[in-house]
C-alpha cells in the first residue's frame, strides 16, 4: 500500500506533463528514457531472472516493429490495434524457439546467447528480403495515432508511458509472485529447482514469452515513433549491447535494476556524446561492460540493497527445536497400503553401461532403508531414479500405487518425494529462509496458502535449528549447516518419502551425531526415509533395513545385523581370498 | 538452371566454405580447447582486412608482406586478451560478455579511424580467374581455400601429431589428471589463444582482398561462422573447414536456385536441425 | 622412507576429508591403505599427487617437501598417479596416452624404452595402440591407465582404486600384475576396497576410516584386527 502511495503521484505527475505544456523535445527525451527502460525490463524479465541471457532482444523488438509497419501501412490497421498484433506475435516465435531449444533441459547460457544472436539475424534477413521491407525500409510517417498527449509528440511519449509502467510492473509482479521465486531458483539450480517441484520447462517459456511481448509492444511503438525504419537501423547489434549492459549495471536479478541501468546509460550518454561521433557512445558502452564484467558482476542495484536491507539475523522467537514437527507430518494422509515405493526391475543403462540391473525392492512405510554397496554398485543411480533424474530404461517404480517412473521430476516431486544431496545443492542468491520458503511453496501438488507456507517454512527451519540463521546467504554458511539447509528444504516440502544421498559424507564425528539424531526426529514424524550411506555405524543405528547392492544388482536385503554378516555380503566388500 | 551454372555456383560455394572455415577455425579451437567463447574473432579478421587495406593503399605494401606485419601482431593481440581472462578468471560465458564488448569496441575503433563507409582494396590480381573448362575460379578465392586448407592441415598436424598438441588436448578433457602428468595448461593455453587470432589475422588479410570492408559487415558474419564451428565440432580444426564448405556450398546453391536474398537462412537452419536431433552441447 | 605424508589435513573447501593424517612408503614396498568409501582414501591420493593441496602439514619425496609445489611440477619428483576411474584421455588413441604419461622431460628421454617395457608387461596394449582408448574394456583401460602411469617413471606409483569395476577374474589379474611392476623397483602405494587383496600383496598397511588411520602395520596381523570389520560392516 505504502509502495501505491509514492508511485501514484509520480505517475500522475508523468501523465500530466504532455497536458502542462511541456515541450516536444522534453518529452521525447523521456520518451527514449521510457523505451530503453521497457526493453532493459523486459529482457530482465527472461535474462535476468532465469540467466538464460539472450543477445536476440533486437529480434523481438524487430519483429513488433515491422508488425505494426505492415499492418499499418500495408492492411491498413489502426496504429492501436497493431500493438497487442505485435506484442503477441513476438510472444508467439519466442514460445516457438523456445519449444525446441529449452526442450533438452539445460542449455549452456553461451549457446543460448549465440542462437538468440543468430535469430536476429534470419530474422532480419527474412524481413530484408520479403516484401515486409524489400530493402528499402518503411514509411510509417502517414500513419494516424490517436492524440492522447496533445500534440503527435506527446502521444507517443504516452504510449511510451504506458509502455514503461506495464512492464515495471509486470517485472515487479512476476519478482514477488512464485513465478518469479522458480525462475530465480531457475537462475541458481535449474536442475535442483527441477527436482524441488518447479517446472522449469514451462516456466522458461513463459518468461521467455512475456520478455518478448514486452519488446514487440514497444517496437510497435517505435516504429511509429521513428517514422521511417529499416531493417539496418532496427536489428543492429546496438540493442542487444545497450539492455545487456544497462541490466547488468543496474542488477540483472532484481526487478527493478535495468530500469535503474538504463536511465543511467541513457543520461549519461546524452551528456557525453554528441551526435557525430555515434561511435564513441558505443564503444563507451562496450568498454562499460567490459569494466563491469570483469569487476562488478552483480551490478548495482543487488550491492546497494545489500548493504542497505542488512539480510542477516533470524525470523522472530524460534520455537523449540527439540518438538518433533508438527507441521511437517507428510501430506498425503497415511494410506494402509504398508509398501510404499515399490521398485520393479528397474534397469538403467548408460550408453554401453549397465549401472542397474533388475532392481525389484519394497520400501515399507516409515521405515529407513538404508542403501548400500561398494563404489559402483548402483546406490546413487537408484536414488536419481527414483527421484526422476534419470530416465528409465526399463522397469517401474511407483509410490503407493501410483507410478511415477518416466513422469518430469517436478512432478514426482509434488507427488511426495524430496531428496538432499550428497555435496549441498542450494540456491547460491536466496537466503536459508527463501531456500526453504520455495520448497514449501512448490513441493505439493495442490500448493499452499500463503500462511500454511510461513508456517512450513518456520517449522523447517526450527526443527533443524536454523531459525537463527534465516536471513543468511548459503555462501556465509559452513559445511553442516548447509547440509541442514538441505534436510530443511526437503521437510518443507512434507514429503512421505525422503531420499538421503550420502548425507553424513564430510561431518566430523560430532556433526555426525547431530545429523543422526535429525534422521530420528524425521522418521518419527511419519516420513520414510531410504538413505545411501558409507558409514557403517551409522546405518546399523539407523536402518530399519538394509539393502545392499553390487554392480547394480541387489545382493541382500534384511535387517542390519544379519544382512552385514551375510557370507555374500561380506565377500563383496572384503573381495575373494 | 545450367550444368555449367551449377558447377560454377558450387565451386564458388566452396571456396566461400574456405572463408567461412579461416574464420571458424580460431573460434572452434578457441571455444572447444580454451572453453572461452571469443566473439572478437570477427572483430579481430576485420581490423586485420582494414590493416591490410591501409598497408596497402596508403604505404604501397602488398598483401603478402602486410601478412607478415599482422601474424605476430596479431599473436600478440591474442595473448594479451587471454591474460585478461586469467587474471580475471573469466569463465566461459563471461567471456562471451567480454569479447561481445571488445567486438563492438574494435568496430568503434575501426569506424572512427577509416569511416562507415564502404571500403575497397583494388589489387591487379583482384579479377583474375582461372579457367577450369568452363568453369571460372578466382584466384583470390583460391588462394583464400587453399591456405584455409592449409590453415586447418596445419593445425589438425600439430593437434594430432606433436606432444604440444596432444598435451593441450589433455588439459583441454582432464585438466587435473593433465597436470598431474606434468602438463602446464596455463602455458599452451597461452599459445593457442595466440595462434587462434593469428588466424583471425590472416582471415581478415584475405577479406581485405575479396571482399568490401564496411564495420557493418562484421555482424553479417557472427551467425553463420558461429553456425560452422559448432556443425564441425568444437575443437576440430578439419570439421570447421569441413563444415565450411558444406554451409558454403549451400548458401552458394541456394542463392542461384532460390534467392540470393535467402542464403543467410541456410546456416541457421541447419544449425536447428542439428539441435533438434543432438538438443546439448 | 622414499615418500612420507606428514600430518597433513586436506579438505574441499570447507569439506575436510583428512584430519591429521600420516603414513610412510620405503623404497620398493607395496603400502596397502584401505577403508570404507567416503572414508577419504582417494583424497589421500590426490594430494599426494599433487591434483590436491594440503591445508596443514608436509608430504616428502625423498626428502623434498612437495606440498607447495605447483601441481604439475609434482610428477617431477618422481611421483606418478593411476587415478580412481581411470581418467584416461578417452577421445585420444592408447598410444598417445601412454606417450603423455611421459610428458615430463625425466621421462620423456626414455621414452622409447619404457614404452617397450609397457609393452611387454601388457602386450594387448601394443595390438591397440592406436584405438581410442574410450573403445577399450574396462580392464583394458584398466592396463592403459597403468602404463601412462609407469612412462612416467616414478619412484613411487600411486594406485586409486584399480579393481574397481572389474570382474572377479581381471581382478586377480590386476594384482598380479601390481606385483610384478613392484618387483621392477617401483614402490607402490595401493589405495583399495578390496580389502583381502590389498592385504594380501602388500609389505605395510593402514587402515583409513572418516579421514583418520585408525590402525596399521603388517597386514598379516591387520587382517584378523576387529576394526576393520566394524569399519566395513558396522558390526
Amino acid at each position: 500500500m505504502k509502495k501505491l502511495l509514492i508511485t501514484a503521484p509520480i505517475v500522475a505527475v508523468l501523465a500530466l506533463l504532455p497536458y502542462l505544456g511541456m515541450a516536444d523535445y522534453y518529452l521525447s527525451y523521456l520518451y527514449i528514457i521510457f523505451f530503453w527502460v521497457v526493453l532493459a525490463t523486459s529482457w530482465g524479465i527472461l535474462s535476468g531472472y532465469t540467466g538464460y541471457w539472450s543477445f536476440g532482444h533486437a529480434a523481438f523488438f524487430g519483429i513488433g516493429v515491422y508488425t505494426t509497419a505492415t499492418l499499418a501501412t500495408q492492411l491498413s490497421w489502426p496504429f492501436v490495434a497493431t500493438i497487442p498484433a505485435a506484442a503477441l506475435l513476438a510472444a508467439a516465435i519466442a514460445v516457438l524457439i523456445g519449444l525446441v531449444v529449452f526442450r533438452s533441459g539445460t542449455l549452456r547460457g553461451e549457446f543460448f546467447a549465440l542462437l538468440t544472436l543468430s535469430v536476429t539475424f534470419v530474422v532480419a534477413a527474412i524481413v530484408s528480403n520479403t516484401s515486409l521491407d524489400s530493402g528499402t525500409g518503411v514509411f510509417l510517417s502517414g500513419i494516424e495515432i490517436p492524440m492522447i498527449g496533445v500534440t503527435a509528440s506527446g502521444s507517443l511519449y504516452m504510449f511510451g508511458l504506458i509502455a514503461v509502467l506495464a512492464s515495471l510492473a509486470t517485472s515487479y509482479f512476476i519478482f514477488h509472485s512464485k513465478f518469479g521465486q522458480g525462475l530465480l531458483a531457475i537462475h541458481d539450480d535449474e536442475d535442483v529447482a527441477e527436482v524441488k517441484g518447479v517446472p522449469t520447462f514451462r516456466y522458461k517459456l513463459i518468461s521467455f514469452a512475456v520478455s518478448s511481448a514486452l519488446a514487440g509492444g514497444m517496437g510497435a511503438i517505435h516504429a511509429v515513433y521513428v517514422g521511417y525504419v529499416t531493417v539496418g537501423e532496427t536489428f543492429a547489434v546496438t540493442v542487444p549491447l545497450y539492455v545487456v549492459l544497462m541490466s547488468i549495471l543496474g542488477g540483472a536479478r532484481h526487478w527493478a535494476g535495468p530500469a535503474i541501468g538504463a536511465v543511467i546509460i541513457t543520461v549519461l550518454q546524452s551528456a557525453i556524446v554528441s551526435g557525430a561521433h555515434a561511435e564513441f557512445g558505443r564503444a563507451g558502452v562496450a568498454l562499460a561492460l567490459i569494466v563491469v564484467i570483469l569487476v562488478l558482476p552483480s551490478g548495482i542495484v543487488p550491492s546497494l540493497i545489500r548493504s542497505f536491507a542488512g539480510r542477516r539475523g533470524g525470523i522472530g522467537a524460534p520455537e523449540t527445536a527439540a518438538q518433533a514437527g508438527t507441521q511437517l507430518a507428510p501430506l498425503a494422509a497415511a494410506g494402509s497400503d504398508p509398501v510404499l515405493l515399490k521398485c520393479e526391475n528397474v534397469t538403467k543403462s548408460f550408453g554401453g553401461i549397465r549401472a542397474l540391473t533388475g532392481v525389484t525392492l519394497d520400501v515399507w512405510r516409515g521405515e529407513i532403508l538404508a542403501l548400500v554397496g561398494p563404489n559402483g554398485s548402483g546406490k546413487s543411480t537408484l536414488i536419481n531414479m527414483i527421484s526422476g533424474h534419470y530416465a528409465m530404461t526399463s522397469g517401474t517404480i511407483t509410490l503407493e500405487g501410483e507410478e511415477i517412473s518416466g513422469r518430469s521430476p517436478h512432478l514426482i516431486a509434488q507427488q511426495g518425494v524430496a531428496r538432499t544431496y550428497q555435496i549441498p545443492r542450494l540456491f547460491d542468491n536466496l537466503t536459508v529462509l527463501e531456500n526453504v520458503q520455495l520448497c514449501a511453496k512448490f513441493g505439493s501438488a495442490d500448493g499452499m496458502g500463503a500462511a500454511a507456507v510461513d508456517a512450513v517454512t518456520r517449522e523447517a527451519l526450527a526443527f533443524t535449528g536454523l531459525a537463527g540463521k534465516a536471513g543468511v546467504l548459503p555462501a556465509a554458511l559452513n559445511l553442516h549447516d548447509r547440509k541442514f539447509v538441505e534436510f530443511a528444504r526437503a521437510l518443507a516440502a512434507k514429503p512421505r518419502l525422503l531420499l538421503l544421498d550420502e548425507v553424513l559424507c564430510g561431518l566430523n564425528p560430532a556433526e555426525v551425531d547431530h545429523a543422526v539424531e535429525m534422521i530420528k526426529r524425521i522418521k518419527a514424524g511419519g516420513t520414510t526415509i531410504i538413505f545411501v550411506e558409507h558409514l557403517m555405524r551409522a546405518v546399523v543405528a539407523l536402518a530399519d533395513r538394509v539393502a545392499v547392492l553390487d554392480q547394480g544388482k541387489v545382493l541382500a536385503l534384511g535387517h542390519p545385523s544379519e544382512t552385514m554378516r551375510d557370507p555374500a555380503v561380506v565377500s563383496v566388500y572384503f573381495g575373494g581370498q | 538452371m545450367t550444368l555449367a551454372l551449377f558447377l560454377q555456383s558450387a565451386v564458388g560455394g566452396v571456396l566461400l566454405g574456405g572463408m567461412y572455415g579461416l574464420l571458424a577455425m580460431g573460434l572452434s579451437l578457441s571455444w572447444g580447447l580454451l572453453k572461452l567463447v571469443n566473439l572478437s574473432h570477427f572483430a579481430l579478421a576485420f581490423l586485420g582486412a582494414y590493416l591490410t587495406y591501409q598497408f596497402g593503399t596508403v604505404y604501397g605494401v602488398p598483401a603478402y608482406l602486410s601478412v607478415l606485419v599482422i601474424v605476430p601482431l596479431f599473436f600478440a593481440l591474442g595473448v594479451a586478451l587471454h591474460s585478461v581472462f586469467v587474471r580475471f578468471q573469466v569463465k566461459e560465458f563471461a567471456s562471451l560478455l567480454v569479447t561481445f564488448g571488445v567486438t563492438i569496441l574494435i568496430e568503434s575503433l575501426i569506424q572512427w579511424i577509416w569511416s562507415a563507409d564502404f571500403l575497397r582494396y583494388e589489387t591487379p590480381y583482384a579479377q583474375t580467374t582461372i579457367r577450369l573448362g568452363p568453369i571460372f575460379v578466382p584466384v583470390l578465392d583460391l588462394s583464400a581455400f587453399v591456405c584455409a586448407g592449409v590453415l586447418a592441415g596445419a593445425a589438425w598436424y600439430a593437434l594430432n601429431k606433436t606432444m604440444l598438441g596432444k598435451a593441450l588436448r589433455a588439459a583441454a578433457h582432464d585438466a587435473p589428471v593433465a597436470s598431474a602428468f606434468g602438463i602446464n595448461s596455463a602455458r599452451v593455453s597461452y599459445i593457442l589463444a595466440g595462434l587462434c587470432s593469428a588466424t583471425a589475422g590472416i582471415a581478415g588479410v584475405f577479406i581485405a582482398l575479396i571482399g568490401t570492408l564496411a564495420p557493418s559487415q562484421i555482424e553479417a558474419w557472427i551467425g553463420v561462422v558461429f553456425a560452422v564451428a559448432i556443425i564441425g565440432g568444437l575443437g576440430s580444426p578439419i570439421g570447421a573447414l569441413g563444415a565450411g564448405m558444406l554451409i558454403g556450398v549451400a548458401e552458394s546453391l541456394t542463392m542461384s536456385v532460390v534467392n540470393p536474398a535467402w542464403a543467410p537462412l541456410v546456416a541457421f537452419s541447419v544449425l536447428i536441425v542439428i539441435l533438434l536431433r543432438k538438443p546439448v552441447i | 622412507m622414499l615418500l612420507e605424508v606428514d600430518k597433513i589435513e586436506v579438505g574441499y573447501g570447507d569439506a575436510i576429508a583428512l584430519w591429521d593424517l600420516s603414513i610412510g612408503v620405503k623404497p620398493g614396498e607395496i603400502v596397502s591403505v584401505v577403508g570404507p568409501n567416503g572414508a577419504g582414501k582417494s583424497t589421500l591420493v590426490n594430494a599426494i599427487a599433487g591434483i590436491l593441496r594440503p591445508h596443514k602439514g608436509k608430504i616428502v619425496i625423498e626428502g623434498n617437501d612437495v606440498s607447495k609445489v605447483p601441481s604439475h611440477r609434482v610428477c617431477d619428483y618422481g611421483i606418478a598417479v593411476v587415478p580412481e576411474g581411470r581418467r584416461l584421455f578417452t577421445m585420444m588413441t592408447v598410444l598417445d596416452n601412454l606417450l603423455l604419461g611421459a610428458y615430463r622431460s625425466v621421462a620423456r628421454t626414455e621414452r622409447d624404452a619404457t614404452l617397450a617395457e609397457v609393452f611387454q608387461l601388457f602386450p594387448i596394449l601394443k595390438e591397440r595402440q592406436d584405438s581410442l582408448a574410450g573403445s577399450l574394456s574396462g580392464g583394458q583401460q584398466q592396463m592403459v591407465a597403468i602404463g601412462r602411469g609407469l612412462m612416467a617413471k616414478p619412484r613411487v606409483l600411486l594406485m586409486d582404486e584399480p579393481s574397481l569395476g572389474l570382474s572377479p577374474l581381471i581382478v586377480g589379474e590386476m594384482f598380479k600384475i601390481i606385483q610384478m611392476i613392484n618387483e621392477r623397483g617401483v614402490a607402490v602405494l595401493l589405495v583399495e576396497q578390496n580389502v583381502n587383496k590389498a592385504l594380501e600383496i602388500a609389505h605395510q598397511a593402514y587402515v583409513i576410516e572418516q579421514g583418520r588411520v585408525t590402525a596399521s602395520g603388517a597386514p598379516e596381523v591387520l587382517i584378523n584386527d576387529p576394526s576393520i570389520r566394524e569399519a566395513y560392516l558396522g558390526i
